[in-house]
């Protein structure tokens, strides 16, 4: 029976990042940006290094792909060489073999030496604007064999990333918000694999809450700031998905909208919210549904116009 | 041969449409004060026919203060099902009003239906015509006074306030001790009307049928953020008032920030379109709680002329008088009394 384990800690997102900035060699740097909450964390409160989120892992993606294995496998190297350490669980207990499958590798998830409070993964972006599965590319290493992930909306996040004082970038917060909207077209019932606040939580409900979370945040930054939103996702979207990205962009509202009519999938992306980016200032059932309605009327109702013109 | 009832020339020809429409598809029709079988038969009947070209909508019949029993109520109720079309009678209801008290209203419709019918029924109520037409003629009267548009006829005055000339004639020997008339039979204002105009302020919020929203987001947008999403509807039946339409007609005037936007809506015939307010900012709720302190405060311009003031790149004016009223309305007295002093006709005299 798998027992989920609550997996959220408290970290500062300065301190983190910087730890991962001093940590990745140099000539590696440009390949990777931090992208989730953490990047979204730096970006709404970076200022302050006492101000905490709550999270469990810095995901950093490497790009452009035709850089991201040898970029993996030098940073992992790394890493290890600097007494990071694998973080094991009942699945992946150990880093894989030369003769394991590829979709049997486990992902680059280490933890930085002396705390088991944070973890960093790595991810990489498709190989091309059609490819639409998940793929895993192996990483082999001193250290053993690895798998680098792609999906098909992380392409969205490396683009017109921010560069940080820290010397390494992080993805805008909205773009962020558009893979996890088109990502989640509908709320699947798959939970997260771990606890979130002390709760079973979907992980649609995890990502479209982060989305609604991402949107108050930058309202609070700046009341008006969803309004530029549609033509900065349209822009990426043009770059990353020529072909088919008025596809994308008609369907980007349909995953948010069923949220917001599920009152329990709501509260549960409320809890997410409130055990995340959130967790100083936590919404009310309410307020986020009308976050989510904001969002709709400010941005993702306009890209769907454009998307049909 | 089986009317066409489907298009909008039939509705038309029906030469009826109901008093309010509510989230598109339930048609309100408000009775006030109807004590007689001839008058409650004629409104089921109208909202049937009505119901006959939107075969897909709900209608209701609100009774206010009337004086039929509950029991004749019920069997007059039993002969409409008899007489009209299954389709029709299921998608018929009949509501009583009394004393503020609703009864037999669908339970799903909700608190946010009662305040809108709560204010469809104030502005059918038979109570309140007389007096509302009296203070609209007075604003209408004070207009011209402020911005020294000199006398008007008695006529002039019906085609503004879209009234009668009884109406007219009752509200003007009123006034008739601030009034200057003149040998070709026009009038005009000669002094401010004080008790008048002071009546006019205790009871404003029920002649302008005057609603406020409030944030319910804990992330509330300034009035700037409000009345740039509403330019950006370009509609031209909303006016901008309060503060800013103040400062329209005196920029000098000292008013500083702007607490919440002052809107009018211009709905001559008593139908209104509140769709604006969803788009301007979903976090908006109705209150009817005076403690709480609005973010967007709309009053209604039933008169047939808005007398609106339009600019080109941006949204219409509210006439000054509303604006003034809204500062009262707002508790800026002071602002309020220099506003007022700064219109030439009004200097000293207030």
């Amino acid at each position: 029976m798998r027992v989920a384990k609550d997996v959220v800690k408290l970290v500062s997102p300065r301190t983190v990042l910087k730890e991962i900035a001093d940590a990745i060699p140099i000539d590696c740097r440009e390949n990777i940006i931090i992208i989730g909450s953490l990047a979204a964390g730096f970006y709404f409160f970076g200022d302050d290094a006492a101000l905490m989120v709550r999270t469990k892992d810095a995901d950093c993606l490497l790009s452009p792909r035709v850089r991201a294995v040898p970029a993996g496998i030098a940073i992992t190297e790394r890493l290890f060489e600097a007494k990071w350490t694998f973080r094991a669980d009942q699945e992946w207990p150990e880093p894989g073999k030369s003769t394991t499958a590829d979709e049997r590798l486990p992902a680059v998830r280490l933890n930085p030496p002396g705390t088991a409070d944070w973890f960093i993964e790595l991810l990489t972006v498709p190989d091309s604007s059609s490819d639409r599965k998940q793929n895993w590319f192996r990483l082999h290493t001193s250290y053993g064999d690895f798998g680098l992930c792609s999906f098909r909306f992380l392409a969205l996040v490396n683009y017109d990333p921010i560069l940080t004082p820290l010397g390494i970038k992080i993805a805008r917060p909205e773009l962020m918000a558009l893979a996890n909207l088109l990502e989640h077209p509908e709320v699947r019932p798959e939970p997260m694999s771990g606890l979130i606040g002390g709760r079973e939580i979907k992980r649609s409900s995890k990502d479209l809450g982060r989305v609604l979370a991402i949107a108050r945040l930058s309202i609070r930054q700046n009341e008006d700031t969803l309004l530029a939103w549609p033509a900065q996702w349209q822009r990426a979207m043009q770059a990353r998905f020529p072909k088919d990205w008025r596809d994308s962009a008609r369907r980007a509202g349909a995953g948010l909208r069923r949220l917001l009519g599920q009152p329990n999938d709501l509260e549960e992306a409320r809890h997410s919210c409130a055990s995340g980016l959130l967790a100083l200032m936590p919404p009310t059932v309410e307020q986020l549904r009308i976050t989510g309605r904001r969002l709709l009327a400010d941005a993702i109702e306009p890209l769907e116009r454009l998307a049909v013109k | 041969m089986k009317p066409n009832l489907s298009d909008d020339r039939s509705r038309a020809e029906i030469g009826y449409e109901p008093d309010g429409r509510w989230k598109n598809n339930l048609w309100v029709e408000v009775k006030s004060e109807t004590h007689g079988f001839r008058d409650l038969r004629a409104s089921f009947l109208g909202l049937a026919y009505w119901l006959t070209t939107v075969p897909n909508d709900h209608g209701l019949l609100v009774l206010v203060d009337s004086r039929i029993a509950d029991k004749r109520l019920r069997q007059e109720w039993q002969f409409a099902k008899m007489a009209l079309h299954p389709d029709v009678m299921r998608r018929l209801n009949v509501a009583v009003a009394k004393k503020h008290q609703y009864i037999g209203l669908p339970e799903e419709l909700g608190d946010d239906f009662r305040l809108w019918l709560d204010q469809l029924v104030l502005e059918h109520s038979q109570s309140t015509r007389p007096r509302e037409s009296f203070y609209v003629i007075l604003e209408v009267l004070m207009h011209q006074w402020l911005l020294g548009q000199g006398p008007m006829t008695t006529d002039w005055i019906m085609k503004t306030v879209g009234c009668s000339y009884p109406t007219v004639r009752d509200a003007l020997r009123r006034l008739d001790y601030c009034l200057q008339r003149h040998s070709d039979r026009k009038v005009e204002l000669n002094r401010f009307p004080r008790e008048e105009w002071a009546r006019l302020v205790a009871v404003s919020d029920k002649v302008r049928s005057t609603t406020r929203f409030v944030d319910r987001s804990n992330q509330p947008r300034s009035p700037e953020s409000l009345l740039r999403r509403l330019q950006r509807l370009g509609r031209n039946d909303l006016a901008v008032g309060g503060v800013w339409g103040a400062r329209h007609y005196q920029p000098d005037i000292d008013l500083v920030g702007n607490p919440r936007l002052d809107l009018c809506l211009y709905c001559p015939d008593k139908r209104v379109d509140w769709s604006f307010v969803e788009q301007v900012d979903p976090a908006l709720e109705t209150t009817k709680l005076r403690d709480e302190s609005p973010a967007l405060v709309v009053h209604l311009i039933h008169r047939a002329v808005s007398l609106f003031q339009t600019n080109k790149d941006g949204l219409p004016w509210a006439d000054p008088v509303e604006c003034l009223l809204d500062l009262h309305e707002a508790h800026l007295e002071t602002q309020a009394r220099d506003f007022l002093n700064t219109f030439p006709a009004a200097k000293g005299g207030t």
